[in-house]
């Protein structure tokens, strides 16, 4: 692992750790609603600043958080074109799936590539470190990932114009 | 290449000595090739026509000369409404023995390749002529031919080597960025040790190769992204082109037959042959 990643990832593990103290904290606006705040945006008093870590302009990490849920997104590194499309087919996969990952959210923010919603419910189910984790995991997973499809891709062309044109040998 | 398997199945019918039914289909192929196989007037004579928006072209290659010569007795003097040709087929003069049959059978299902080998197999007749000294060099003409609709083959015969250049076009982005991985890859495989017999591959993108660079069409496309160009050179050693010419009819690699894209429409064909109750187990036997 590189020493900026490294020091990305601590700096990203140590602000959703501070992050995640979300409480049980209905509605101020309707009778009987509990929503998460940073989704509703009913009462902007319990909304937190949103905070934004990156590592370059093409890595980023948007951390926004209330009183009862926080919201991540996080920007893929995507050097080329095909990065670009790997990339967009692995967060819609899993998005598409969002209920099996419990805090993914079905559409990323706006200019990031997949969003977490994490509220008082998952920590109350869940413990907070491995949430944590979770998330960390992803990131390191995630950039994996895509290069070794990018690579499967390539070899895969690859042995298409070999057998192609192995019919000259 | 599907088409194979489509007119094998008439032989088998036919083996089976059933009685000859009415029957019309439409089959199409990749590139817009339309056939259509029908029995207009009587149940004993299958027409077999063909239609591709290139034939034009071809014709001006020579095509008429193939037809005559691959499918001279069954070459029909009218051409069905809408179609480029027409092969006419009694039942009752057919080849008797089955070898024969097969082959004529096999002879049809080509048909597609022996148009389009007709333009390559003149450029190689003329690069030929550059190599005998005792022949006149020949003014080789740049044959373009419009397979598709935004989409050529240009073939040109040269000194020492024989281009085709094919542009290919694809609309979607993701298409392009994914065509553009896997034929930057023909480039890159021929250092590979063990192919290095095959012809020189170029690829470009937006720009045209020097060859064709001076067509109006092509620079009217200007700097359109979704246009590449994949050019293959290739030198003809003389040892090679003889075995080549002595083998004439070669037959494309037995593994493209296996590819199995069945299209949308050649599936409604499938069905248009099941009412005409021709052929019950058509669908079956393609499994």
């Amino acid at each position: 692992m590189s020493n900026t990643l490294r020091s990305y990832l601590t700096a990203v593990r140590s602000t959703l750790t501070a992050a995640l103290c979300l409480t049980n904290f209905p509605s101020q606006v309707v009778e009987r609603h509990n929503k998460p705040e940073i989704e509703a945006l009913s009462s902007l008093e319990v909304v937190l600043n949103p905070l934004t870590i990156s590592r370059n302009e093409n890595e980023q990490v948007l951390i926004e958080p209330s009183v009862n849920s926080i919201r991540i997104s996080i920007k893929i590194k995507q050097a080329d074109e095909i990065e670009r499309i790997l990339c967009h087919k692995f967060t819609r996969f899993m998005m598409l799936r969002a209920e099996n990952f419990i805090i993914l959210r079905r559409k990323p923010i706006p200019g990031y590539d997949i969003s977490f919603l994490i509220t008082n419910f998952h920590t109350e189910a869940m413990y907070k470190h491995k949430i944590v984790d979770f998330i960390i995991q992803f990131m390191e997973e995630v950039d994996k990932e895509i290069s070794e499809m990018k690579l499967s891709l390539n070899s895969r062309a690859r042995i298409v114009a070999e057998s192609y044109l192995s019919q000259f040998a | 290449m599907s088409f194979t398997k489509h007119v094998n199945l008439q032989t088998n019918k036919y083996d089976n000595s059933l009685e000859p039914t009415a029957l019309d289909a439409t089959v199409v192929d990749f590139d817009g090739v339309v056939y259509r196989i029908s029995t207009p007037t009587s149940k004993n004579v299958i027409l077999f026509s063909l239609s591709w928006q290139c034939f034009p072209e071809l014709v001006k290659w020579g095509v008429h000369g193939m037809l005559k010569k691959e499918y001279g007795p069954y070459f029909s003097a009218e051409t069905e409404n809408g179609y480029n040709f027409t092969l006419e087929f009694n039942l009752k003069v057919l080849p008797e023995a089955k070898e024969d049959r097969e082959e004529l059978v096999n002879k049809v299902s080509l048909i597609k390749r022996n148009l389009l080998a007709q333009p390559f197999e003149r450029a190689f007749v003329q690069q030929r002529q550059f190599e005998d000294e005792k022949q006149p060099n020949p003014t080789p003409d740049l044959m373009q031919i419009q397979y598709r609709e935004q989409e050529a083959i240009y073939i040109q015969a040269q000194h020492d080597r024989v281009t085709v250049i094919f542009s290919t076009l694809f609309k979607e982005e993701t298409d392009r960025i994914i065509g553009r991985v896997f034929l930057q890859e023909f480039v890159d495989a021929r250092r590979h040790p063990t192919i290095q017999n095959a012809p020189q591959v170029l690829y470009s993108n937006k720009e045209p190769p020097l060859e064709i660079r001076h067509l109006p069409e092509l620079q009217s496309l200007g700097d359109n992204e979704e246009v590449g160009y994949v050019t293959f050179g290739h030198p003809v050693p003389s040892s090679l082109y003889k075995t080549r010419c002595k083998r004439g009819n070669h037959i494309p690699n037995p593994t493209l037959s296996r590819l199995p894209p069945l299209s949308y429409k050649m599936f409604k064909s499938l069905h248009a042959f099941e009412n005409a109750s021709t052929c019950t187990s058509f669908s079956e036997s393609l499994e």
